[in-house]
């Protein structure tokens, strides 16, 4: 009798994981994270937890993590409309948690497929941020960059990252860079020197890994334009624009590789000598 | 109710009453909706002198274990007064010489025995070395010092009855309160409890017990105490409850049949193998004798028949008479 | 008053060793299991957020196990004993209804402080084990979550005086629940204006306020509670047991076991 009962047991467990798989083909895998779309708000879920409220915080939190990619950059089929309530909830159970603000600016404003290519959402959760947190300088710091890179305005930029310098425990440069931004109104190297102050304040991650990228980007802007440089130089010489780049190499005028910072061999246009990065790279960015 | 004269010989001082109960009374609420009262003690006049051992006979229901829980603070009177040892009931002095065993006793499962009786020789403020002396004394006294260590969930309950008796005297006390204290029991346990109410009395301590098995009272009780409906219905030494009631005699005789002449005096006859049994009026015990033998049988013996405790409760609780008579058991056991 | 003190701690001792032998300990195995999880797994999260998400749920499961804990056992303290008839041997020996009473909670008392300080030293031991040094400002939470845990001791056994174990479980929840959401009760006005002050603030003064006990969040990030905080946070935890805790004994005093 007792193998019977075994098999039923046996039976009925299997049930579980293929009745699992079906419902996931109908639903998704991550309801949990889609819920927050129509159900809750920050204040709901507060409401919903009194006195776990920062266990709260850390499941949303985790639930975000997961959902955007732990440790992988490029991620796609991923719903960035779910990225701004999922931060929101999470800020509202701990406004202290200081990473969730600056994760969702970051993939709030990058473009996608990177990010939800909506940088004035990703500055607004770090003006709640720097409202929680006026003590944070790096919120702050964050703040006025994100001006100078998603939406070009060095003006506020400049103001805000002042108002950083001034929170006790601030970095030393924070004023120089502010008067910099103001006076070149947010060029390359001023950009470069703000994501290389991000790519070191950040801990291994995603925030590091997407800092990373950006200095190759700069990297490959700095390459590319060095390259059209080449290609003008030898059109001086010859009168005409080289026929394919790998010409510069034998006139001497380019040692370096061809290629932009993640390998991709760069873009050329014969009939107008433009040398672009192709949008296959993912060094490629809008303009 | 009849009350028969509890005094001792006259030539004895006057006994210390241990525990007197005046107008004990208590009512239970009955109903959900529509509330009544069910009395459980009505005017509960009793006494208990020292050194006896005090029966207190009811059928279930009467009254008895109300008595007792009324007693040791379980349950708050309607009204009466109470005292205990010389002490008023509510005070806790009279406790440190008192015991109780309850009904059905249950004591904590996840403990021993011994850990059990420690725990109680601590309520009573009783120091390490004489608990655990106690402990073992006790259990030793119930026939549980083998058992001394194993949790209470695994004993029987007649195991339990006996660890629930030893708690009750873990303070050496001067009186006793026990609540059925044969429930539960086979007969050897029953030996043993019986043994050991004797040797309290002995020892100069009082008993008082509820029981509803009548025979036990009638073999251990100085006196007996009688409640029906929550009502002491008489209460005295056995002999005197029973004694005016002993009117017939019993007569074994044989070599004679039951229709022999002069027989027909006998209020019954009984074949018990080659013998007869016969119940006879004392004045016509005479009679009965002379017939017997002129029809040329033997009388082999006479015996009083004494009403039990049982016929005297059975007839004033109003059901039957049953007197040994009527039950075909003999005067000597038999049947 | 030595008789009463040695009687009420006889009790007492009793009482933890009945939750040792009913293996109420044992929820520190899964604690440990689950610390022990955690901690393995949170492994591909930057490293201060390890440590602040290990103490979020250490300390979350202190307060819900020790809250698990002092509802399930506690209205078994006394309903129990009634429904088993245990007690009459002890109520007829020299021990008060008060002694026995007031015992029953010291002993789940302990047991709590036991339990709570047990977590407390696998919390520690999770985070040296993970590279964190442990962190003094923890007691901080945990002091507090016992003065909660304590208060509803004091409330499962009132309810568990007057009515059965289960429904007493029931009310006990409630009252915890109810209490969590103190706040929100309080902050009514903000949210429904038509409520009548006076209601808002008899419904507030009724239920004691858990999220008194709370400190969980400020601690997890290192900060500590102010010894002030905590020693009116103690006078307020104080006074409710008491309270509650005389409004159980008058119960069981009066009461009748049939």
């Amino acid at each position: 009798m007792t193998w019977r009962l075994a098999l039923l047991l046996l039976a009925a467990a299997s049930l579980v994981p293929a009745s699992q798989a079906r419902i996931d083909q109908h639903t998704g895998t991550f309801r949990a994270q889609e819920e927050v779309l129509y159900l809750w708000s920050g204040e709901h879920v507060r409401r919903l937890v009194p006195g776990f409220e920062s266990l709260a915080a850390d499941i949303y939190w985790l639930r975000t993590v997961q959902y955007f990619g732990g440790q992988r950059l490029f991620v796609s089929g991923k719903r960035f409309e779910l990225l701004r309530p999922l931060i929101d909830i999470t800020t509202t159970l701990d406004p202290r948690l200081e990473i969730a603000y600056r994760y969702g600016a970051i993939f709030l404003s990058e473009p996608p497929p990177l990010g939800a290519g909506r940088p004035r959402e990703g500055v607004a959760v770090l003006e709640r941020g720097v409202a929680a947190l006026p003590e944070s300088w790096r919120l702050r710091q964050d703040l006025g960059f994100f001006h100078v890179l998603f939406l070009k305005d060095p003006q506020t930029a400049s103001r805000i990252l002042i108002e950083a310098s001034q929170i006790p425990g601030a970095a030393f440069w924070l004023r120089t860079m502010a008067a910099d931004v103001l006076a070149k109104g947010g060029d390359r190297a001023s950009a470069r020197l703000m994501w290389q102050r991000m790519f070191e304040q950040s801990e291994e991650g995603i925030i590091r890994e997407n800092a990373r990228v950006r200095l190759s980007i700069l990297d490959s802007l700095d390459a590319r334009d060095a390259l059209a440089a080449a290609v003008a130089e030898s059109a001086r010489r010859h009168g005409h624009w080289p026929a394919r780049l790998d010409r510069l190499a034998a006139e001497g005028l380019w040692r370096r590789p061809l290629a932009d910072a993640a390998g991709y061999p760069f873009g050329y246009d014969p009939s107008t000598g433009r040398v672009f990065i192709t949008d296959q790279s993912p060094m490629w960015r809008p303009d | 109710m009849v009350r028969s004269p509890t005094g001792p010989a006259a030539d004895e001082a006057p006994r210390e009453r241990v525990l007197v109960t005046r107008r004990l009374c208590k009512s239970y609420r009955t109903g959900h909706i529509i509330q009544g009262r069910r009395p459980a003690l009505v005017d509960l006049d009793l006494e208990v002198l020292r050194g006896e051992i005090l029966g207190y006979v009811g059928a279930n229901g009467s009254g008895k274990t109300t008595t007792f829980k009324i007693l040791m603070g379980l349950l708050k009177p309607d009204g009466g007064e109470v005292t205990i040892l010389g002490a008023p009931l509510a005070s806790r002095a009279w406790r440190q010489r008192a015991g109780y065993l309850p009904e059905h006793p249950y004591l904590y499962d996840y403990l021993t025995a011994s850990e059990y009786l420690d725990y109680c020789g601590r309520l009573f403020g009783l120091g390490r070395e004489t608990r655990r002396e106690r402990a073992r004394e006790l259990l030793s006294l119930v026939g549980l010092e083998r058992s001394a260590d194993i949790p209470m969930r695994r004993f029987s309950k007649g195991m339990l009855q006996r660890a629930g008796l030893a708690q009750a005297l873990v303070n050496d006390p001067e009186l006793l309160f026990l609540d059925e204290p044969m429930s539960g029991l086979d007969p050897v346990g029953r030996r043993l409890v019986r043994d050991l109410i004797l040797a309290q009395r002995s020892a100069g301590k009082t008993v008082l017990f509820s029981t509803h098995i009548l025979s036990d009272a009638e073999t251990l009780c100085d006196r007996v105490a009688v409640l029906r409906g929550g009502r002491l219905l008489s209460v005295g030494p056995l002999g005197e409850l029973l004694k005016l009631d002993v009117t017939h005699l019993e007569l074994l005789v044989s070599g004679v049949a039951a229709g022999a002449p002069g027989l027909e005096a006998a209020s019954r006859a009984e074949a018990v193998g080659d013998r007869l049994r016969l119940l006879v009026e004392e004045g016509s015990l005479g009679r009965v004798v002379t017939a017997v033998e002129a029809a040329g049988g033997r009388v082999l013996g006479v015996q009083p028949v004494r009403r039990t405790l049982e016929d005297y409760f059975f007839e004033e609780l109003g059901g039957a008479p049953q007197g040994a008579a009527a039950r075909g058991a003999g005067a000597w056991g038999e049947g | 008053m030595g008789g009463r003190l040695s009687r009420t701690l006889a009790v007492a001792a009793n009482t933890f060793r009945e939750t040792v032998r009913e293996r109420v300990l044992y929820n520190l195995v899964f604690f440990a299991i689950l610390l022990t999880v955690a901690g393995l797994l949170l492994g591909q999260l930057s490293v201060r957020q390890d440590e602040k998400i290990l103490k979020d749920i250490g300390l979350a499961a202190m307060d819900l196990f020790g809250t698990l804990i002092a509802v399930f056992i506690g209205t078994g303290l006394v309903s129990k004993e009634i429904e088993r008839r245990s007690l009459y041997p002890l109520l007829a020996k020299p021990l008060s209804r008060g002694e026995f009473y007031l015992g029953k909670f010291a002993g789940l008392a302990f047991t709590l402080l036991v339990n709570l300080g047990a977590m407390l030293l696998g919390l520690l031991l999770t985070l040296l084990l993970t590279g964190r040094r442990p962190d003094p400002v923890l007691l901080g939470a945990v002091f507090p979550i016992l003065l909660g845990l304590l208060l509803t001791v004091a409330f499962a056994m009132l309810f568990s005086s007057l009515t059965s174990a289960t429904l007493a479980a029931v009310l006990t929840v409630s009252v915890v629940v109810v209490g969590r959401f103190a706040d929100v009760i309080r902050g009514m006005r903000d949210v429904a204006p038509g409520v009548p002050p006076a209601l808002v603030n008899a419904l507030f003064a009724i239920v004691p306020n858990f999220s008194n006990f709370d400190f969980k969040s400020k601690v997890a990030y290192g900060d500590a509670v102010p010894a002030a905080v905590l020693g009116w946070t103690m006078l307020y935890a104080a006074a409710w047991i008491v309270v509650v805790l005389g409004l159980g004994l008058a119960a069981f005093r009066a009461r009748d076991f049939k």
